[in-house]
């Protein structure tokens, strides 16, 4: 790798992850209805953000490494997207109670 | 050796294919936690409100607590990281032990929320008093112990190759491959950092609303 980032690229880093801290947890006092969840998760995926590009630094690394990174959040969509389908449009009927043999 | 190979010099070749290595690695572990986020999804949208009270027993001060030493953690990590891409061996030291200290501080409290959610009858199977929704907190609970356990672990082994790495750069030289190595060892700490940042919202902050 090429000579390294200032620290100050790192302590921006650190500091914006503080203040986001902060956000979600202020976000998750105030009533926001449907929107809390949507916030609280936006916050997260922004923090991840922040570490791969800058802690894990995939800003810097081969479009190869940036593919491999991106690889296992792929398959996880289709694992979320096939199952969510699959649940999203089944009902539930539970069995009624039976009483085992013996009881 | 191939084109790229050459193209790229050894120093370089080695760090792509360590990285890449461990890239690979945490696309396995993204699939192994993601199984557990897809349960999680499917809990709370079958039962929104009885999750939402579940989460209320979780102790959020300390989430919170654990979530700024973790992300703390990951930014003394960086920076061994980058000191050791210009071989400053004590410094990237001195870095790795603070990483390893926040790391078992992190720990030490997750311990600590246990033993209160033990006394509190919230172990599924084991010790469980509460009454209310009790199917469903349960499964709440389940899944806490499991998602917050397995990254706990991983974070312990995470701890313990941080504190080995550090005990192997006591003493000179330091040759420019271990800077790889610190690199990997980074790479696995930060993802288990991002791991944390999205159990944080989906366990402790589910319904502070007043």
């Amino acid at each position: 790798m090429n000579s390294p980032p200032p620290v100050r690229v790192y302590a921006v880093t650190w500091a914006a992850l503080m203040l986001l801290l902060v956000a979600t947890f202020v976000a998750a006092h105030l009533r926001l209805g449907p929107f809390n969840p949507v916030v609280a998760l936006a916050i997260a995926v922004a923090k991840v953000v922040l570490v791969a590009l800058f802690f894990m630094h995939l800003k810097r690394s081969s479009a190869l490494i940036v593919l491999f990174a991106l690889v296992g959040l792929f398959a996880l969509a289709i694992l979320f997207g096939l199952s969510g389908a699959d649940y999203a449009t089944r009902s539930i009927h539970p069995a009624p109670w039976v009483a085992p043999a013996g009881y | 050796m191939s084109a790229a190979a050459r193209e790229m010099g050894p120093g370089e070749w080695r760090e792509q294919t360590s990285s890449l290595g461990m890239w690979v690695f945490l696309a396995t572990e993204v699939m192994f936690f993601g199984a557990v986020f897809l349960a999680y999804l499917y809990l709370r949208t079958q039962y929104p409100d009885a999750v939402s009270e579940a989460s209320r027993h979780t102790h959020e001060w300390m989430g919170t607590m654990n979530t700024a030493i973790l992300l703390t953690s990951s930014f003394s990590m960086a920076l061994a990281v980058r000191f050791s891409q210009i071989a400053k061996r004590q410094t990237v030291q001195r870095l790795l032990w603070v990483t390893a200290a926040l790391g078992a501080a992190f720990l030490a409290l997750k311990l600590t929320e246990y033993t209160m959610e033990w006394h509190e009858g919230l172990v599924p199977g084991l010790h469980f008093t509460i009454a209310r929704n009790a199917r469903v907190t349960q499964l709440f609970f389940f899944l806490y112990f499991l998602a917050t356990g397995v990254h706990a672990v991983h974070l312990a082994i995470g701890v313990a190759t941080v504190l080995w790495m550090s005990w192997r750069l006591r003493k000179p030289p330091f040759p420019d491959w271990r800077a790889d190595e610190i690199d990997v060892l980074g790479l696995y700490w930060h993802f288990v950092d991002a791991i944390w940042i999205f159990l944080y919202p989906l366990f402790y902050l589910v319904s502070l609303q007043a």
